[in-house]
Order: C-alpha cells, then sequence, then structure tokens
C-alpha cells in the first residue's frame, strides 16, 4: 500500500524525503450489561499517513478512504509543508533495519471465534455475579496490520493481536455507589488462571470495601496500589519526554544522571516485552525498537524521542514515534515497566515467592498503624500535572489501621507531590503486575496528605 | 447519499436497521512554544450500522471502506442473530423525520486558507507568549470542521445534517526554578471562522495567570465554603448531577433506579437544572440526535426536585419514558450512548449577585476555572484552574491546586446561593464515556455558592 505512495513522493519532494504509515485494523466486540449479553459488534478500518519534508519543511496528511489517491494525499502534504517549520529529519536508513524479535502476534486470538469471546463473557459474568451488584463485561479481539516506509528505503511490517476482557461491578446500597473494575489485556488469549485472577482481583476488592469507616487525615502512609499509582507516574511520564525538555518546561531537563529518587527505583519503557499490546519490532518512524532506561537506580535516565524532536535536540530517536492517520507522529510511551533495583545484588530482583496480586496492599501494610491504600483517584491528568502536583477525590480506597485493613472510605482527597513522595519509598510491594501497558508493584509512599470532610 | 442508504436499509432483513453515514472535513493547525506543530486539513469518512433482529440483541458493524455497505448490513444482522435475549430490546416509538438540517456555518470554514488559520493562532499564541520571559513554553491549537452526516433508519426517519464546529485553545506554562504552573484558554462552538476572532485579550489573561500562580500558595486542605464561577459551577453540574441523569445508569439497575426516583429532593428549592440540546451554536447543539431524534430542552431538576432524566430510544422504552434526544456517538466508530448536550444550571433571582453571595463568608474558596473533571457517579472530582481565598467576605490572596471533592447527596444539597449572573461556557475539550472522547458538550451556570465542600491539599 505505501510502496506507490514513496515512489510518487521520491519523484516530487526535491531534496527532502518523505515516510508514511499505513494500518489495518478488525476488531469484534461483546458486550454484557447488567449480566446479560446485549450486543455484537466489528469494526473494519484501514488508513494512511504521509508526511514530507519538502524544501526543508516538513507537512503531513492522512485519510480514510478506501482507495486512496496517493497524487491527492500527497498534495495535501506538500500544502501542509509549505506551512511548516523547517526541521533536519534523518528518516531511518534500511542499514539500521535489524528489527529485534518481538511475540506481537497469536494465533489463537486472531482466529477466537464470536462464540469463545461469549463463552469468557459468560464465565465472567457468572462467577461475579452476586445479589444487588450489576455486573457489564466487555470483551475486544482486534487484529492489526501494520506498515512503515521512508523514501531512504527503510520499511517495517508486522501483524498485531490485542484482546482486552473488562469486568466492572457496581454495587448501590441506598444512596452508596460502589464501583470495582478490573481487566486482562494482553496479545495472547487470556487462560483460565488469568480469567480466575481477574476474578479473585475484583472480587477481594469488593468484599474489602462493604464496611464503611471514617477517613483519617493528616500526613500519613498511603499504599498505591498498581492502579492507583497513576496519578503519582503521571508527572514522570510527561517530564522524561523528550518534548517538554525541549520546551524547557520538564522539571528533569538538565538532570540526567542526577539522584532524584530512591535509589532502588528504576523505571524502563519497553517495547520489546513479549506479549503486551504496544510491544512493536518497529517504531511508527522505520526506527528499530529497543528498551530505555528513563530512571536507573533512582537517577534520572534517558529521555524519549521520536525522529523529530531527536533533531531538535541534537540525538537519537529511541523509537518512541507514534502516528495515527491524521496528524503528525509525536512521542509515546510503549510499555512502562517498574523494577526495584536492589544495590549489591544488581538489576531486576524478584521476590522469591511473589504474593497473588489480588491480595490488597501487596504485603505493605503490616506495619502501617493509621494509613490508606489507594486503589483509585477521580480526575487524575486534570491538575498542573507537569509540577508534579497532584490532589484528588479517592475513587476507592481503604482505610489501614494497625496493620489490617478496616474497611473502605469514601469522602476523602490525597494530594502530594509526585518528586517528593518518590524520594523515599516506604516499601516496594510483591504484587507487581500488569495494567494496560504499565507493569508495577504496589508502593509504599509516606507523608501523602490526606484531607476529610 | 440518502437514497443509497435508503435501498441499503431496505434491502436488510432484520427487523430493525440504521445506517449513519459520516463525511468530515477538518483542518488544524497547533503550535508549541514558537513552533509550528502541524498545520493539516484532512478528510475523514465511514458509516455505522446498527440492526436489531426479533428476540436477538444489536448487532453492529462500523467501517471505513463504504463500497461495503450492502455486506456490513448482512454481517450487522449476523451478529444481532448471535445475541439471543429473554427479555427483548424495545425502542421508544418516535415519529418518522424526514428533513436537511444544515447548521449556520458561521463563516465556512472549508472556504478560509490555511494560512489565514495559522496566522490567527500565531496571534494568539504570541499573545500568550509575550507576556513574560517566565512564560517557558505554549500550546496553541485551532481545530476546524464541518461534518455531513447522513441517518436512515427503517422506520422512515431520513435525514442529511451539516455540523459544523471550531475550537481554538492554549496554555501558557510558567516556570521559575522548581515551580510550574499554567493557565488555560479554550473557545469551541458549533459555529465557524468569525466565532473565533478577536480573542488575544483572553489568551494574554490566561499567560499572565500561569506567571502570577508561580508565586501562590497551594491551598491547605479541608471543608469550605465555596463559590464556583460561572465556568467551573458548569463544570460542576456536568460531574456532580448529569452523568447520573443519563438514563443508561438507571434502566437495567433496580437499586439505582430506587436512587434516582423521580420526585426525589437533590437540592435546595433554589436549584435549577437541564440539559438542552437545541440552544442555538453551541457545541453540545444538534437538530437531531444520532437515533433521529430530535434534541429538546430537558428539565431535570426544578426547584431541588428531581423531575427528568436524559434518553435514548432504549433507555425511554425500558424506563415508559420518552426520548429526549439525548442518544450521541462521538463519530461513525462508535455506536450512540445516552449523552449530556449543553447542561445547565439555571440562573438565580435577576439582580442577586456575586457580592450577594460572598458577603456573609468569613473563610472560604473563590474556585475559578475549569482544567476538568471526572466522576465516579456518587462521589466526583472538579479541578478549578486557580482560586482565590475569601476571608471575612472579600475575595483574597491567589491560591492553587484548587481540586474539590464531591458527593452527589451532599454537595448538590449545599447549594445554598445562585446568582442571577448565568453565562454559557464556550469551551473547547469534551466529555468521555464508554471509550467514546471527546464528545463536544458545553455547560452553563450562573456563580454558586455550596455552604460546605472538601477541599483536596495539605493538612
Amino acid at each position: 500500500m505505501i510502496e506507490r505512495l514513496l515512489e510518487r513522493a521520491r519523484g516530487t519532494v526535491d531534496g527532502g524525503g518523505a515516510d508514511a504509515l499505513w494500518r489495518r485494523e478488525e476488531r469484534t466486540a461483546v458486550a454484557f450489561e447488567s449480566g446479560r449479553l446485549k450486543a455484537a459488534g466489528i469494526t473494519e478500518e484501514a488508513g494512511l499517513n504521509l508526511r514530507v519534508v519538502a524544501g526543508g519543511r516538513m507537512g503531513v496528511a492522512g485519510t480514510t478512504a478506501a482507495q486512496p489517491d496517493p497524487d491527492a494525499l500527497l498534495a495535501r502534504a506538500r500544502a501542509s509543508a509549505e506551512l511548516g517549520e523547517v526541521v533536519e529529519l534523518a528518516f531511518p536508513n534500511p542499514g539500521s533495519q535489524l528489527l529485534p524479535p518481538v511475540p506481537t502476534y497469536f494465533d489463537r486470538t486472531a482466529n477466537a471465534s464470536l462464540s469463545e469471546l461469549v463463552r469468557i463473557g459468560k464465565q465472567l459474568v457468572e462467577r461475579l455475579a452476586r445479589p444487588d451488584c450489576q455486573v457489564n463485561v466487555a470483551v475486544e479481539r482486534e487484529v492489526a496490520d501494520t506498515e512503515v516506509g521512508n523514501t531512504a528505503g527503510a520499511r517495517g511490517a508486522y501483524r498485531a493481536t490485542g484482546i482486552a476482557v473488562a469486568a466492572d461491578v457496581t454495587r448501590i446500597a441506598g444512596d452508596d455507589v460502589l464501583m470495582v473494575y478490573d481487566q486482562y489485556v494482553g496479545a495472547d488469549m487470556p487462560g483460565d488462571a488469568d480469567l480466575e485472577t481477574l476474578v479473585r482481583s475484583v472480587e477481594t476488592r469488593l468484599t474489602a470495601a462493604l464496611r464503611i469507616v471514617e477517613p483519617p487525615d493528616g500526613a500519613l502512609p498511603v499504599v498505591f496500589t498498581p492502579a492507583g499509582l497513576a496519578a503519582v507516574v503521571l508527572p514522570l511520564e510527561q517530564a522524561l519526554s523528550g518534548k517538554t525538555v525541549l520546551q524547557g518546561s520538564s522539571p528533569l531537563a538538565g538532570k540526567v544522571g542526577e539522584l532524584l529518587f530512591d535509589e532502588r527505583l528504576s523505571i524502563s519503557d519497553d517495547p520489546l516485552t513479549p506479549g503486551r499490546p504496544r510491544s512493536r519490532p518497529v517504531d511508527d518512524e522505520c526506527v528499530p525498537s529497543r528498551a530505555t532506561g528513563l530512571v536507573e537506580g533512582g537517577r534520572v535516565g534517558r529521555f524519549i524521542y521520536d525522529l523529530e524532536t531527536a533533531a531538535r535536540a541534537k540525538t537519537q530517536s529511541t523509537g518512541n514515534g507514534r502516528r495515527g492517520v491524521f496528524g503528525k507522529p509525536h512521542i509515546g510511551y510503549t510499555n512502562i515497566v517498574f523494577r526495584m533495583t536492589d544495590g549489591e545484588r544488581g538489576v531486576g530482583v524478584q521476590h522469591a515467592a511473589p504474593l497473588p496480586s489480588h491480595i490488597l496492599g501487596g504485603g505493605l501494610i503490616a506495619d502501617i498503624d493509621d494509613g490508606l491504600i489507594v486503589d483509585d483517584l477521580i480526575g487524575v491528568g486534570q491538575g498542573n500535572v507537569i509540577s508534579g502536583a497532584f490532589s484528588h477525590p479517592v475513587g476507592l480506597a481503604y482505610r489501614v489501621q494497625r496493620g489490617e485493613i478496616t474497611g473502605r472510605v469514601k469522602d476523602a482527597a490525597v494530594a502530594g507531590n509526585a518528586y517528593d513522595v518518590l524520594k523515599r519509598i516506604g516499601g516496594f510491594g510483591t504484587d507487581g503486575r500488569w495494567l494496560g501497558s504499565r507493569w508495577s508493584p504496589s508502593l509504599l509512599l509516606d507523608g501523602v496528605s490526606i484531607a476529610r470532610r | 447519499m440518502k437514497d443509497r442508504l435508503t435501498a441499503a436499509v431496505k434491502q436488510s432483513r432484520a427487523d430493525y436497521t440504521e445506517i449513519r453515514v459520516e463525511r468530515t472535513w477538518s483542518s488544524a493547525v497547533a503550535f508549541r512554544g514558537r513552533r509550528l506543530e502541524t498545520a493539516t486539513v484532512s478528510e475523514d469518512q465511514g458509516g455505522f450500522v446498527r440492526v436489531l433482529d426479533k428476540g436477538c440483541g444489536w448487532g453492529i458493524a462500523s467501517f471505513t471502506s463504504l463500497d461495503d455497505l450492502p455486506a456490513m448490513v448482512a454481517r450487522a444482522r449476523e451478529l444481532s442473530r448471535a445475541v439471543r435475549l429473554d427479555e427483548p430490546i424495545r425502542l421508544a416509538d418516535t415519529a418518522p423525520q424526514t428533513a436537511d438540517a444544515l447548521l449556520d456555518l458561521d463563516g465556512d470554514v472549508r472556504g478560509i486558507a490555511l494560512s489565514d488559520k495559522k496566522q490567527l493562532l500565531d496571534a494568539y499564541n504570541t499573545a500568550m507568549l509575550a507576556v513574560s520571559d517566565l512564560i517557558v513554553d505554549t500550546q496553541a491549537s485551532y481545530r476546524d470542521e464541518v461534518s455531513e452526516v447522513w441517518y436512515v433508519n427503517s422506520e422512515g426517519t431520513a435525514l442529511y445534517q451539516l455540523r459544523p464546529e471550531v475550537v481554538v485553545s492554549g496554555t501558557a506554562i510558567g516556570r521559575r526554578n522548581g515551580s510550574i504552573e499554567k493557565g488555560l484558554e479554550s473557545i469551541g462552538l458549533r459555529k465557524g471562522w468569525n466565532s473565533v476572532q478577536g480573542f488575544e485579550n483572553e489568551f494574554r489573561v490566561v499567560a499572565r495567570r500561569a506567571v502570577d500562580l508561580l508565586e501562590a500558595p497551594r491551598v491547605r486542605g479541608g471543608p469550605y465554603p465555596v463559590i464556583l464561577d460561572n465556568e467551573l459551577a458548569g463544570v460542576f453540574i456536568h460531574e456532580a448531577f448529569g452523568h447520573l441523569s443519563e438514563a443508561d445508569f438507571v434502566y437495567e439497575n433496580p437499586q439505582a433506579r430506587e436512587m434516582m426516583t423521580l420526585g426525589r429532593r437533590f437540592g435546595k428549592p433554589v436549584l435549577n437544572v437541564g440539559d438542552n440540546g437545541a440552544a442555538p451554536g453551541l457545541r453540545g447543539t444538534l437538530p437531531y440526535d444520532d437515533e433521529g431524534t430530535p434534541t429538546q430542552d430537558t428539565v431535570l431538576i426544578q426547584g431541588g426536585i428531581l423531575v427528568g432524566r436524559l434518553h435514548s430510544r432504549e433507555t425511554a422504552a425500558t424506563l415508559g419514558e420518552r426520548p429526549t434526544g439525548n442518544a450521541r456517538a462521538i463519530s461513525f466508530r462508535h455506536p450512540p450512548i445516552v449523552r449530556m448536550t449543553n447542561t445547565y444550571i439555571a440562573s438565580g433571582k435577576p439582580g442577586v449577585g456575586f457580592d450577594d453571595l460572598i458577603r456573609d463568608i468569613k473563610l472560604g474558596v473563590y474556585a475559578c476555572g475549569a482544567f476538568g473533571g471526572q466522576t465516579m457517579l456518587e462521589n466526583f472530582s472538579f479541578t478549578a484552574g486557580w482560586g482565590y481565598m475569601i476571608r471575612n467576605g472579600k475575595v483574597a490572596e491567589l491560591v492553587k491546586d484548587v481540586v474539590l471533592a464531591g458527593n452527589l447527596f451532599q454537595t448538590l444539597d449545599r447549594i445554598d446561593h445562585i446568582a442571577g449572573d448565568f453565562t454559557w461556557n464556550q469551551m473547547g475539550g469534551g466529555c468521555g464515556k464508554g471509550g467514546q472522547f471527546p464528545l463536544p458538550v458545553t455547560e452553563g451556570a450562573p456563580h454558586v455558592r455550596i455552604e460546605e465542600a472538601l477541599i483536596g491539599g495539605d493538612v
């Protein structure tokens, strides 16, 4: 598909170049509403995105037309370039094209029938059914073909599968609304054990939430579960993007190598993790995938770049180019992986016997006299994220007293600054898990402010 | 196109068939700092088929290749037949509609050169950057579109709608050493080129605020009397109550139905709330929703009492109520679900002003502007852009990181004073639900006082 387009582009953009991405996606989804199967659907879409550098200036154009007209698309990209900025893009050449192998495609997922998806949904609905609870389950399977290429001759193509199984349980008792959800996301189909883990995760959190207790207040120890951690991770994601660094708005700019976090904390971006939906052998700009150490032993590691920001920062792309059908490529994370680094024994030491992920608090609450487990916060991403400050009402949180979970708290808000609370981590949980595209354990963070009514 | 869709619907062997086809022309310009990010024109198109066979569930197909239309109708029917239901899905009756509804394009954006759009945004972006050397970064974006939507169903409805939209927004980022703050301006309307001219000063103001916030203390956490400005009061009612009034939350949940029984008191007699998809020119405005139902002004709370809710045809049939024109999809890639349009808190008595609300507050917070909000139904957050402490009945010092923690039953009932200074917000952004984001919506409100609300922060 992109061959003809690039051929045409080569002939018309003087001294510049072009790259393109073509992606075709096919999805099948089933939805169970309030415990019963209500809808089944399919989606088929294809799109083509073209970027040109003409006269030193960059322009983009995209189309979802079934039979795209290469000349029309090229004309639009060139019109865009006429207004565009001067940029010295170094399109990767075929010599740099040793694509690392990473499993992204699983036959079982690609071939899963509608009735197989229904079976998974039904199984979850039956296992999660409780009186006075409404269970919604959505199962969605995707197959995507991606082709990338540029006028320097580099090419990349891969096929990927994805499956998402999401379950949410809503319990309304009088005026109390409790919502608990969890999901399985992967490139390969979930096995019975994966579905069982999902069920037990929802059950555990639901059961512990049935009793409502008063929230504490003050600066107290708080365990952020892998799901609750989102508010703390988001500022780092923004600050470690090469774009924010270039713009002068990253608090981490100029601090590479500085010890800003707990020495045991390492975070990487890893597109080569087998079987994850964001994994890929090549990025959307023809750059071969590789892992990037964002934080290494508490020190600021590398920032992530796409081709354009790398050119401007006079560095190399880290293979984090991402693009849709419309608009230009931008920086995007792939899989974010948290690791606990033990100074003595090197990187990536795992605990001997990890706790199953459905155990709330990840084994971190035994020494907490009074504090919280935060599993969900409301409004994450809507404040002044880049500064590191977070302040959110709790969506789902539990009070811990004398080392035990005593019940769910409502009408409380937690606040802090990601850069302060990650300086000294009270403990790494033994409940590490994938949540979407992030792998992390629970973290015990001290001195988080809890306000209550 | 209408004829083509009508023919495809006629050929369908299902009991109910609807087809929606969209063709969207759009252009976008973005600056980051002094650099242009993109200036581009796009065309997106595709179709959506939804089918209901007797005793079966919804069969849905969405696709970018319109050549496949008849095959997609057949596929959707197969999918519907794969979903067997004991209790059938029913759709509330609506009168068939046939119309060409062409909204005023207010300066057709398709006729304006991309370079003019770049120039307009450049002016707004430069206005932010010129405020101070402390403005280290900006994000400015211009996006417009003209969407053609064809909708045909097997009950005789056949519609063609022309829907324009234009959004200009800017974020100014101020930085002094380790301290980083932002100011946000956003203008979004279901109009065209003419409606986004002359906003330089608004962009200057938000950049100035980002600089001022660098010196402002964080608000101390705890419960306070709070006055919401018009913009935040609008976001508040959207999150606090709007989502609960969407009937897909209650229609199959007996406990939720009980909680949201019509006639229940949710607020004091001063509180009146509604959703108006027919208000002219606003982002949430549409002549017809994505099931072909005409939009309307739906009263939700009257004198503090719950009197209505927002419906699709399916939720209305289940609850024995009337469709309200609130079934919306963000694009052909998605099915219509129950959504808000332009949600509002109605104005208080004329003549009641901000001064009347603040006068007897000894220590409180005046929360202004909106970075956003999110709800988990009973509990919700809404994030102010900035705030001021209120001391002895007067607006005092600027404070930052003002995030309010709301509770449906407590916060709504504590609204005790509403000013007579109603305005519609004209913001960009949008609402997210069920994986569909951003849906264009608008909110409107006057200044509103909450006797006591929880604000997060250091304690």
